[in-house]
């Protein structure tokens, strides 16, 4: 996970930079502009009607023509415009004050609130929005922003559903624990922790309502209950060029336009900022092309032995930013691993180690691709390999470990499902032997009752045995080299011992080699033969586990032992996960 | 992976096409058939109890009741369940002669009984043309074929009347059953319910009835089907669905009339105007004064308004008699031709130089937006200040109950009777709910009441003399358009605007 | 699972009485005066009140409830003030046209929502802008608008398909489905526009876990992936955009049900609530809220069986 590169920009500006996000600000911002200068645009007021005028076409002052009573529908839509923005505006902010703050308690604190807040929000997703309405036309009186409030009272469930799911979720982090655990006030947690998280989904939330609230406010007007009080709004004017249809349909075109491109335009910055919150290139087609059209012809081989199981050469790894440039953050790697031999890549996070990794399984994640250098597993070059034919390594000559056990196994399947799916694919075993064979490898990996792990779900295990379960996973299809990525980071001391136990066991009984990527000198030291410090990018010092351990060269690897010996723990930073909207 | 989406895209694809076109021609409706009559209309009955009949829905009605009276399509009276009628000397008694021999569907005869039966359930039942039996006091049945209306003053609508809801005769037997009569109506006329078939709130099914007591009905079968709009009907006429509508919106008009596959007619039946009922003044005071009155109708531009409005499907007019009564005269419809500056200077006479504030409520099924932008930027260039009030479900209420407003938009049928525009739209009542009225108007009334068989220079000096003082704004007399199918013969109806159910036949 | 769907309905039992009373106090706010409007401009004061008398509208709002209440448990919603319908009759043979529309519909949209959001996720690039602009033009292109001229070419123009009315499924299949084919294509522009991006964004969601890479770790397919683990993972939160679509239709329905003459009860919700007539009305909401609350259970239920964790907690 570690060392993705993104450069980090404001949002704006991200935003700016995503092409759909710029076309769609742009957008926006041009109609809002327009709509706040309709005074200036208008070539009159939006009532003023000369029915002498009406279905009159396009001419000087008047580019969009009249309506039919005589009105310039420029001037109308500018004018319009207002109302119908306004409204989507106020609609929003109703449903926000309403559904965030309700949200924030019901998910942070539950018990009764959420109870009773969840209720009602249910309450009102299955009110007849007509009756509601119609009611508060007859006590508030029937503008178009009696509409929209209602409105917005009528759609604050959405966002209330939303925060308080990503908040129940959030709260049961460690880090908001620890947050609790060191004294911060309730309130002090909210706004710094628990806001953070849930204002991208917000933004997006926000984008989509607003959008949701034109489109409704003209439908309403379509149906006749819309706003009475002759304000102009996009809705109104659609509504009276429909009911002219036969006569002058291209009245209908503009204020249609209008309503299609501003929710259109909301719609696609929802999109855009979903992308920019979330880190996701808006360029990653060109990198995923570029990763399937670029193979780099592998160098020369150097004149030193290889070995036979792993061996990288100068291996190189870029990333493509969203601007087109590339960014490379492994720049000449060299690794070694023997058969039965455990090597250890040490460095910090963002050293490159887990990119180097990820090179030999060939799985480096969107916008990542090995730029140049040479990777042969048993012999066979994998740089510049066929998707399918590096496939078909995996599993069976190559397997993996990974650093989180709980978010590496499907929490759809039980699992069993998960192991025999494997067994089955690779090795072409009945579901019968595959379901033997599962269980046999949750003996291996030492769990006390594998029947019944084998009927669990991955929420059901502890993390403990979900990494042996992912060991065994890793294990299922006889593979000859390991890749382990923080195999134990994530567990508690004692549980880190026993994975340990297990990986140094299972090495020995089948000469398994094992790539252990780590940034845990302790681990080295229990596990390792050779190891080599990654730091930037580059393998700063490489030798023995006991040369290394003992008498390092680099004085980075002299850093990284003195913060083992300090005891200091070392964690990773945390990272939201991105919340489904 | 991304062949297996694909084909499985194409593949739910086709599948969807295959399955809708395979089957498309097989429902070309019903429109075809001859022996079938399709009428499509936006009006539907509250129930098939002939107590509560009235307006468009008539038609549904008059397929399984008959009337005492047949009005024929040009508006004359002819004999249906009666077949005679005589007033006496004072037009205050009615003596109906009744056709011998018909049963109603339920095998009860019909008789002199059961008229009283009906008039006088009608009258009582609350339906909203109640009120059109005020007049008579007391139904006498003098043998079983004579019957006698006993009127406290002469009415001469009452024929009208009786050729409309008030005249549909129900077995007496079934009103014992009020319930079931809402939807198994019993009546003697062509047409049966068939309540198997029908779906009460969107489609009616007659059939004919095979013992009809007069020339047969010329269809086996007539439906008619309610919709909430014309887009609806008119895409049902031109694919065939539906034979014969009566389209009211302009646009759908024009839309049918470049149709080559289909019948029009216009119908005049509607008027659209401002009623302006306070002409006392008591809500708006400037109203009180003729002049300002005048100069309102001076102020709207007709002409503009019919061809913007309307595509000039219709005629201009500044009174409300239609041209099927005796007061009406031709040469009132242009009496206030469009004059700002006149409207303006009759503003100052009346001392309302800078004009004032009238206050109208907005149905918008009858103001659409542009005629309510019209009418306010008419009065606006006479420094009157027109506010729309927002639409209100409870706008009768006001208008008519709590005396809130000063005027009205509407839609008027043209009544076809003098009587009965005097009743509907001069003398105190509904549309007179400030009971206004002048000597002219009493003296004028109180002569065509004494000899209503020679009034017209009387009714056309009532009518010349309430255009002169304002009484009303009318704007123009609307064209509806009756369309029908090449193989439907459909003839307007006269009082009516949607025909009566006898004007339909194959053609 | 029983107790859980057992709990559900409780809830959703008491759900409806809350919102039965809530709806029938709203109705009661407006000023309606449906008596005046039965009778016509006309009518006198006394008769308004015989009226008003006899539809038990002078009665305290509570009354009328609980009258309502007391006849509606047994089954009888009471006859339309404005139509004279029988509300039970009338529901029985309306349900059925709005259901076929909102079940063709909801069957449509899932399944293509998924092909185009798998497809877009997995693939991006051309197919994944492909699929977001048809997303963003379904969405932001007025719903009648398309049904209009839907209606014009497919109908009125090319003669393919009847422009109104309605043949039940009982009656004859082909019929039904030629007369609710162009209203379920109107329906459904909209919402596979709405749930193909949410299946989209949820199968990028996906395709970013941890497990994603471990599973091709192991040398799994693509396209086992894809359609086994991705997919599954992805269907929970598009399942809730897909019911909440769902209950949006109905919305949908009003609309659709007016340009093509079909007598479903979307067709009836706007002509009848506005006049105030209470008995429809109320039927119409019950319907509408039992609909609510069993899609949502249904959802729930499929959630829970999709995502194995939502079930324990």
């Amino acid at each position: 996970m570690s060392g993705t590169p993104a450069p980090r920009r404001g949002v704006p500006g991200r935003l700016l930079r995503h092409p759909l996000g710029l076309v769609s600000a742009l957008v926006l911002g041009l109609i809002v502009l327009a709509v706040l200068l309709a005074p200036v645009l208008a070539a009159q007021g939006p009532g003023v009607s000369e029915l002498r005028d009406s279905f009159r076409g396009p001419s000087g002052g008047h580019p969009f023509g009249f309506d039919s009573a005589g009105r310039d529908v420029l001037s109308r839509l500018l004018y319009g415009g207002r109302t119908t923005l306004g409204g989507a505006v106020l609609s929003v902010v109703v449903a926000l004050t309403l559904g965030v703050p309700a949200g924030l308690a019901a998910g942070y604190y539950g018990r009764w609130f959420d109870g009773v807040a969840s209720w009602v929000s249910d309450l009102i997703m299955a009110l007849p929005a007509m009756v509601v309405l119609l009611a508060s036309r007859a006590v508030l009186g029937s503008t178009a922003w009696v509409l929209m409030v209602v409105l917005g009272f009528l759609v604050a469930p959405a966002f209330f559903r939303l925060v308080r799911g990503i908040v129940v979720q959030v709260r049961g982090e460690l880090y908001v624990d620890a947050a609790r655990v060191s004294g911060l006030r309730d309130a002090r947690i909210i706004s710094r922790h628990v806001l953070i998280v849930v204002r991208g989904p917000i933004i997006i939330q926000i984008a989509l309502v607003a959008g949701v609230a034109i489109g409704l406010q003209a439908g309403l007007e379509f149906l006749g209950i819309g706003s009475g009080d002759g304000a102009p709004t996009w809705g109104a004017m659609l509504n009276e060029a429909f009911q002219n249809i036969q006569r002058a349909p291209l009245l209908l075109l503009w204020p249609g336009l209008a309503l299609g491109l501003s929710s259109g335009a909301l719609v696609l910055l929802a999109a855009a900022l979903r992308d920019v919150l979330e880190d996701r290139g808006g360029s990653t087609d060109r990198a995923v092309r570029r990763t399937a059209e670029a193979p780099v012809a592998p160098e020369p081989a150097a004149g030193d032995e290889r070995a036979a199981l792993l061996s990288v050469r100068g291996l190189a790894v870029a990333y493509t930013l969203p601007d087109g440039s590339d960014r490379e953050v492994v720049h000449g790697v060299d690794l070694d691993v023997r058969p039965g031999e455990v090597v250890g890549l040490v460095g910090e996070s963002g050293s490159g180690k887990t990119q180097t990794a990820f090179s030999v399984l060939g799985l480096l994640p969107e916008g990542g691709r090995v730029s140049r250098g040479s990777v042969l597993i048993e012999g066979q070059e994998v740089v510049g390999l066929s998707e399918r034919r590096h496939r078909a390594l995996r599993g069976d000559v190559v397997a993996y470990v990974p650093q989180e056990p709980m978010s590496n196994l499907d929490p759809a399947f039980t699992i069993g499902a998960q192991l025999v799916e494997p067994i089955r694919c690779k090795l072409g075993l009945s579901r019968k032997e595959a379901a033997a064979r599962a269980l046999e490898l949750l003996r291996m990996v030492e769990i006390a009752d594998p029947e019944r792990a084998f009927r669990s779900y991955p929420h059901q295990i502890s993390g403990g045995m979900a990494q042996r379960v992912l060991i065994a996973g890793a294990m299922s299809c006889e593979p000859r080299l390991l890749i382990a990525d923080e195999p134990t980071t994530a567990l508690d001391v004692r549980v880190q011992a026993e994975i340990l136990a297990l990986l140094r066991r299972l090495q020995r009984e089948r000469d398994l080699g094992i790539l252990l990527v780590t940034h845990n000198l302790g681990v080295v030291a229990d596990l390792c033969d050779r190891v080599a410090v990654m730091r930037e990018g580059r393998i700063v010092e490489s030798g023995t586990a006991e040369q290394v351990l003992h008498a390092p060269a680099d004085p980075y690897t002299r850093g990284l032992l003195d913060a083992v010996l300090d005891h200091v723990p070392a964690r990773p930073a945390w990272r939201p996960r991105k919340a489904t909207t | 992976m991304q062949r297996s989406a694909k084909t499985a895209l194409v593949a739910a694809a086709l599948t969807t096409a295959f399955a809708l076109s395979g089957c498309a021609d097989t429902s070309g409706g019903s429109g075809g058939s001859d022996d079938t009559l399709d009428i499509a209309t936006l009006t539907k009955p509250q129930s098939l109890d002939p107590k509560v009949a009235n307006g468009s829905a008539l038609p549904f009605f008059q397929a399984v009741y008959d009337t005492l009276v047949k009005r024929e399509p040009d508006g004359t009276y002819s004999p249906m369940l009666a077949t005679e009628w005589a007033f006496d000397e004072a037009g205050t008694e009615l003596t109906l002669t009744l056709r011998t021999g018909v049963k109603f569907q339920d095998g009860t005869a019909f008789d002199a009984e059961a008229v009283k039966a009906n008039l006088e359930r009608f009258k009582k039942g609350g339906g909203a043309d109640a009120t059109d039996l005020a007049a008579v006091t007391s139904i006498e049945v003098v043998d079983a074929t004579h019957v006698k209306l006993v009127l406290a003053q002469p009415d001469p609508g009452l024929l009208f009347y009786l050729s409309d809801s008030a005249g549909l005769m129900a077995s007496p037997a079934a009103f014992a059953k009020e319930e079931e009569l809402k939807t198994k109506p019993v009546g003697t006329g062509p047409y049966r319910l068939d309540a198997a078939k029908t779906v009460v709130g969107t489609k009616w099914v007659y059939t004919r009835s095979p013992d009809y007591w007069g020339e047969k009905p010329p269809y086996g079968t007539v439906t008619m089907s309610v919709f909430d709009n014309e887009t609806a009907i008119v895409n049902g006429l031109k694919t065939d669905q539906i034979d014969t509508a009566l389209l009211q919106d302009v646009g759908q008009q024009v839309s049918m009339k470049s149709d080559p596959n289909v019948t029009t007619t216009d119908v005049n039946f509607d008027f659209q105007g401002i009623l302006l009922f306070d002409r006392g003044g008591k809500v708006t005071p400037a109203l009180g004064d003729a002049r300002v009155r005048q100069a309102l109708n001076h102020a709207v531009d007709r002409e503009t308004m019919l061809s913007a409005l309307r595509q000039g499907r219709g005629e201009v007019t500044a009174q409300v008699f239609g041209p099927e009564t005796a007061a009406y005269d031709p040469a009132l419809d242009t009496a206030y031709p469009h004059d700002p500056e006149k409207a303006k200077a009759l503003l100052k006479e009346a001392g309302y130089e800078k004009g004032f504030k009238l206050r109208l409520p907005r149905v918008t099924a009858i103001v659409n937006d542009a005629l309510a932008a019209s009418l306010k930027s008419d009065l606006e260039k006479i420094g009157v200040e027109l506010v729309w009030d927002a639409p209100d479900p409870a706008v009768l209420q006001k208008v008519f109950v709590n005396k809130e407003y000063s005027g009205m938009v509407m839609n008027m049928g043209l009544d076809t009777v003098d009587g009965i525009v005097l009743r509907t739209l001069v003398l105190p009542g509904t549309f007179n709910m400030f009971g206004t009225t002048d000597d002219t108007v009493k003296k004028l009334v109180g002569s065509v009441q004494a000899k209503p068989d020679a009034a017209e220079a009387d009714l056309k000096a009532l009518n010349e003399h309430l255009v002169e003082q304002g009484w009303y704004l009318p704007f123009y007399r609307m064209s509806y358009l009756l369309v029908s199918d090449k193989d439907v013969k459909a003839t307007p109806q006269s009082g009516m605007a949607v025909p009566s159910i006898y004007n339909y036949s194959p053609a | 699972m029983l107790t859980f769907i057992a709990r559900r309905l409780a809830a959703g039992v008491f759900l409806l009485f809350v919102i039965s009373l809530l709806a029938y106090l709203l109705l009661s706010i407006p000023d309606l005066d449906v008596a005046r409007q039965l009778l016509g401009s006309g009518a006198g004061q006394a008769e308004v009140a015989a009226k008003n008398h006899e539809l038990g509208l002078d009665r305290p709002v509570l009354a009328q409830y609980l009258d309502w209440l007391a006849h509606a448990l047994r089954g009888d919603f009471g006859t339309s003030w404005f139509s004279g319908e029988d509300v039970t009759q009338a529901l029985r043979n309306r349900l059925p046209v709005t259901a076929s529309l909102m079940v063709s519909v909801t069957l449509i949209t899932t399944v293509v929502s998924f092909l185009l959001g798998v497809w877009a996720g997995v693939r991006r690039g051309a197919v994944d802008r492909f699929v977001q602009v048809l997303g963003v033009v379904g969405y932001a292109l007025p719903g009648f608008l398309v049904t209009l001229v839907i209606v014009l070419v497919f109908a009125v123009q090319l003669r393919w398909f009847p422009a109104i009315g309605y043949t039940g499924l009982t009656e004859s299949a082909s019929g039904w489905l030629s007369t609710i084919a162009l209203p379920v294509l109107s329906l459904s522009i909209g919402s596979i526009a709405g749930v193909s991006q949410q299946v989209r964004g949820s199968v990028i969601e996906v395709l970013r876990q941890d497990y994603v890479r471990t599973l091709r770790a192991r040398g799994l397919s693509p396209a086992r992936i894809v359609f086994r683990h991705v997919l599954r993972n992805a269907s929970a939160p598009a399942l809730a955009v897909l019911g909440m679509q769902f209950v949006g239709l109905l919305g949908g329905a009003v609309l659709v049900e007016q340009i093509f003459g079909l007598p479903g009860i979307g067709s009836m919700t706007v002509s009848y609530t506005t006049r105030g007539d209470i008995p429809v009305i109320m039927a119409l909401v019950v319907f509408t809220v039992i609909g609510v609350v069993l899609i949502n259970l249904i959802v729930d239920i499929l959630i829970g069986w999709l995502n194995p964790k939502a079930r324990t907690s």
